[in-house]
């Protein structure tokens, strides 16, 4: 018999048990279409993940920290200058593996535009910090080399920021505003930043159109007294994986100047740890959902395969007597689980397609059924139907002729 | 030489506790077309008998030899080669695949044995049914069949392999008179054309068709 007539048999088997093959194939739909949904999400997830990076400066970023002094800090500590404006200069000009160093400088200053005024966060820095965190000017410009060399009174504000104090980012250019009591002028309204990794999640580049940047050089003169202080630094790395061997060197560096580890410094991560939590412990119960259901759907199909080889054991028999040989009756009780493992498989790819189209609609998560992953469904499927198979045909297949002949 | 040799078979089962002898030491030849009917009250042993004769069962003791070949030694696949091959079985209740058409049914030996393209065991699946007198059923299905006519088909898939023996358990049983006649006109043509028959009856009038009685009585040839 050949395999392919093995096949038409099962088909018509399948066909024949309507009721059996509907149930038996349930569990077998239900467990592949969880699994195509947790491999779709979670390949749209790591997608994800890689875009926010590159939305706020692609890999090979790295940011050094100011640390808070300890409660009673050692000599060496209070001997530390702790991270300075020299220290970037130095970067720039020793480290080999860096490609651009952006200082920073952080406070918190009180706006003021007309009749709106409120407190909020106000960076200085080098018109390398643009680079470095794919900072783009909807209108205007950024910081320039100028405005750092002259101490310039300008300031490029968060999208947010020129809409509350003017109403639009357009009418912002050339406007002038108070950062407590100093009085500058707009040169460039940032764009809009978004990024939501799902729908209920907030949008995590939210803080960027919240702020404002002025020329590092002015918020020393304006604001610090004209000490060179940083709150920290963003550096890149040369190439877009060598941030960790960066970040070493940086750290060697660092420490040999200060005398003393009094920073923070770490390549940037991507995702808020809570939300990717969530994400992953929802992809965890889909994914155990489907290999219950998938073991349960086997469980199914080796049980109704066992009733329907007792039903036809006369059959088997007679086959035998025929001429079947025990592997040609096993081939043929295989042969029907196989057709029911395929259609399981295909079905339940189809349902998981639909499903992850609707999780991904209603989430606004990108999920993407691949190739390899629709390979994986199917393969799990008919994986699964031979090895629930396995035990019925071996029974049908080792049964003696002349007492499955007396049988029933 | 006898084209079918038994000797000393003996078949003993266990039922619980105790040991039930079927055949006691059966000796059986059968020569090349002849045609021999195996008689005896029910517990005779020659359900026994036709099951080993056929492959079906292996004996507990004695040698078989079928068309030169030691069967009594063969075992799992090589018996089924034998059953394949060498024996065509006619079952009392003739066993059609109820799904299969008529054609399909006739052609599962040649299907079991390879080596035939499908349109191939059709083709000569329908070249037996004609010569049957069911050409033109060939695509019903079993249960469109009178019992004569299954019994024809039957006798036809036994047939396709061309077997050394044909081997026909209580071929009137599910009957009526009028077609077990038929049937056994079916029979004395097959006979004819220089098959070999050994049939098993309790049946007076069938056992007379034959070239030659033998007749069991506890699990001993006495005639």
């Amino acid at each position: 018999m050949s395999f392919l007539e093995a096949l038409l048999v099962g088909l018509d088997e399948a066909r024949r048990h309507l009721g059996q093959t509907v149930l038996s194939l349930l569990g077998l739909v239900l467990g592949t279409a969880s699994i195509v949904t947790v491999l779709a999400l979670f390949g749209g997830q790591t997608k994800h993940t890689q875009e926010y990076l590159s939305q706020v400066g692609g890999y090979g970023t790295v940011i050094v920290r100011d640390q808070e002094l300890a409660e009673q800090p050692s000599a060496r500590e209070l001997a530390s200058d702790r991270l300075t404006y020299r220290d970037a200069a130095y970067l720039k000009e020793q480290a080999t593996m860096l490609s651009a160093v952006a200082p920073g400088w952080y406070d918190e200053l009180e706006y003021r535009a007309g009749d709106v005024d409120f407190t909020g966060p106000v960076v200085g820095t080098t018109p390398d910090y643009a680079v470095i965190n794919d900072i783009r000017p909807e209108v205007g410009r950024y910081l320039s080399d100028l405005d750092v060399k002259l101490k310039s009174r300008v300031v490029v504000l968060g999208w947010k920021y020129a809409d509350s104090l003017f109403g639009a980012a357009e009418r912002a250019l050339g406007k002038t505003l108070q950062l407590s009591e100093r009085t500058y002028t707009v040169v460039g309204v940032l764009e809009r930043e978004e990024f939501y990794f799902a729908a209920w999640t907030d949008n995590w580049l939210e803080y960027r159109n919240e702020r404002a940047y002025i020329p590092i050089t002015t918020a020393f003169t304006q604001y610090s007294g004209d000490d060179d202080q940083l709150a920290f630094l963003t550096l890149k790395a040369t190439t877009p994986t060598g941030s960790r061997s960066a970040t070493e060197q940086v750290r060697m560096m660092l420490r040999l100047r200060h005398g003393v580890e009094d920073f923070d410094i770490q390549p940037t991560g991507g995702a808020d740890a809570d939300d990717a939590a969530f994400i992953l412990m929802f992809n965890f119960i889909f994914l155990v959902v489907g290999i219950i259901s998938l073991f349960a759907g086997g469980i199914v199909i080796a049980n109704i395969l066992l009733a329907s080889v007792v039903e036809r054991v006369r059959e088997f028999g007679t086959r035998m007597a025929l001429g079947a040989s025990s592997l040609q009756i096993f081939s043929q009780v295989l042969a029907q689980v196989l057709v029911i493992a395929v259609v399981g498989g295909i079905t339940g790819l189809s349902l998981g397609t639909a499903l992850t189209g609707t999780v991904a609609y209603f989430m606004r998560l990108p999920a993407v059924v691949t190739p390899p992953i629709a390979a994986l469904a199917i393969a799990t499927s008919v994986g699964v139907g031979i090895v629930a198979g396995f035990y019925p045909a071996w029974r049908a297949a080792r049964l003696s002729p002349v007492e499955a002949l007396r049988y029933g | 030489m006898a084209l079918l040799e038994a000797r000393g078979l003996e078949k003993t089962y266990r039922l619980g506790q105790v040991d039930v002898r079927a055949l006691r030491g059966v000796d059986l030849d059968v020569v090349r077309g002849e045609y021999v009917a195996i008689m005896g009250p029910s517990g005779s042993g020659k359900s026994t008998l036709m099951h080993i004769l056929g492959c079906l069962d292996t004996a507990s003791a004695g040698t078989y030899r079928l068309d030169s070949t030691e069967v009594g030694s063969l075992r799992g696949r090589a018996l089924a080669r034998v059953r394949n091959r060498l024996v065509g079985f006619v079952f009392q209740t003739f066993n059609l695949m109820p799904r299969l058409t008529i054609e399909e049914n006739v052609a599962l030996p040649l299907q079991y044995r390879g080596g035939f393209a499908r349109r191939e065991r059709l083709r000569r699946a329908r070249t037996l049914l004609e010569r049957l007198g069911l050409g033109d059923r060939f695509r019903h299905r079993p249960d469109q069949l009178s019992g004569g006519e299954r019994q024809r088909v039957a006798v036809a898939r036994a047939l396709i392999g061309e077997p050394a023996i044909l081997l026909i358990d209580e071929p009137t049983g599910n009957l009526d008179s009028k077609a077990g006649a038929e049937v056994l006109r079916t029979f004395r043509e097959v006979h004819a054309t220089g098959n070999t028959i050994v049939l098993v009856t309790h049946d007076r009038h069938v056992a007379d068709e034959a070239d030659r009685l033998v007749q069991l009585t506890d699990g001993k040839v006495v005639a």
